[in-house]
């Protein structure tokens, strides 16, 4: 008993840090339109009319990925579409270091070219592989402390 | 799986919650109602945002390729293009630098509101071709490289469409940019001729360029935290910020 507790705690946990992740990238760039979609085009993997896309959804699509998990509503669901989205971005770093651009990842905000021998690829791979982290252990444990969702399955409401 | 099986099953279930419901324990009802509500929810937050940032992209950017076509003058004074009736009321400043991909964000977002005020005399336009970005490209010098050929575009009376291919088609900082030739063929494609080739190779406004951005970058009024950087927008020689996406209508109201 003590031990499911303790690993809700670390689900908690887990839970929590991913959902102040989502909130605080997606924030930073949903208030800087302009910097995110130069972010995105920096990756040099999608047309321009695909890059003003993703750059006008990607902060929406986070800030929803933190608050419900903020929640806790569908913890596991919400687990693979963050953990899907990480693979996307590890993908889209891995592939501007193998191909020897110079960008930042624009994770947090900021992003665009950078000056050669000014990339951080390893730090945000590693950065972005803890978050998969979190995310893997929601997929495979979803269950955690003060989680909205259940009481919504508890009580069922409809 | 044959209907007894099934009957046993569920008679099992029914002992069990049973049990535990003399026992004070509530069940947790793991029934579909309760995970179909949970995932109808995230469903439904995904999607909203998703539609938000759909709409906040479109209200944010021109329309697609079916944008109005220029029907506006354009004169060149040094390396200042003036784009629009002389006599309209306000003045735009434009300073841009090739190979500056917030300027091509600027242009993409901005172009189709931007044509239709000059085409309807609201605004002129000053483009100020800036060449702070020269070191970014590998070789350096693609900045200064369009900017001549821009001003070469003018002369030859295909700015603005020039104007739009050097950004719906940027290359990217790091990159070599485009070359002399690759140049001198997208003006030829728009229609210039004669000597436009010669030209956009002779760079004869090299220092013209190099003078404005000098020029530029010191004036405070430009300026923001003492950075000057491109693009930067003013009316009436102060710099404004484009991040309002009104900026332009806010600009002709006055």
């Amino acid at each position: 008993m003590t031990g499911s507790r303790a690993l809700d705690g670390i689900g908690t946990l887990a839970r929590l840090g991913l959902a102040a992740v989502w909130i605080t990238s997606g924030l930073l760039k949903a208030v800087d339109p302009a910097q995110t979609y130069v972010a995105v085009r920096a990756y040099d993997v999608l047309s321009r009319t695909a890059v003003g896309v993703v750059a006008g959804v990607l902060p929406w699509f986070e800030l929803a990925l933190g608050l419900l998990l903020l929640a806790g509503v569908g913890v596991r669901a919400v687990a693979v579409l963050s953990a899907g989205l990480l693979l996307v971005f590890l993908a889209g770093v891995t592939q501007a270091w193998v191909r020897g651009l110079s960008i930042d990842c624009g994770c947090f905000g900021g992003g665009g070219a950078v000056a050669p021998g000014q990339t951080q690829y390893v730090q945000e791979i590693l950065r972005d592989v803890g978050f998969l982290a979190l995310a893997a252990w929601l997929v495979v444990r979803p269950r955690t402390l003060f989680a909205a969702e259940r009481r919504l399955v508890t009580s069922g409401l409809g | 799986m044959g209907g007894a099986d099934r009957n046993e099953r569920r008679r099992r279930q029914e002992a069990a919650q049973a049990r535990l419901k003399a026992a004070g324990i509530k069940p947790e009802r793991k029934g579909l109602s309760g995970n179909t509500l949970v995932l109808a929810i995230v469903a439904v937050v995904v999607i909203a945002a998703i539609v938000v940032g759909v709409v906040v992209t479109l209200n944010n950017r021109s329309t697609e390729a079916a944008g109005p076509a220029p029907n506006y003058p354009v004169a060149r004074s040094g390396a200042v293009i003036t784009a629009g009736q002389p006599s309209a009321p306000v003045t735009v400043d434009i300073y841009e630098d090739y190979l500056c991909p917030y300027c091509e964000r600027l242009e993409s977002a901005y172009k189709d509101q931007i044509t239709t005020a000059l085409n309807a005399g609201q605004i002129k336009v000053d483009y100020h071709a800036i060449s702070i970005l020269d070191r970014a490209s590998s070789p350096a010098g693609y900045s200064t490289r369009a900017a001549n050929a821009a001003i070469c575009a003018a002369d030859a009376g295909i700015f603005p469409a020039y104007h739009a291919e050097l950004y719906a088609d940027q290359p990217s900082e790091g990159s070599a940019g485009f070359s002399v030739q690759e140049l001198t063929d997208k003006g030829t494609a728009l229609g210039a001729g004669g000597t436009f080739g010669q030209c956009v190779a002779a760079q004869a406004n090299s220092g013209l360029i190099q003078d404005a951005t000098n020029t530029a970058a010191a004036n405070p009024a430009l300026q923001t935290n003492g950075n000057f950087g491109t693009p930067t927008v003013a009316i009436g020689g102060r710099k404004i910020d484009v991040n309002d996406s009104d900026w332009l209508q806010k600009a002709i109201a006055g």
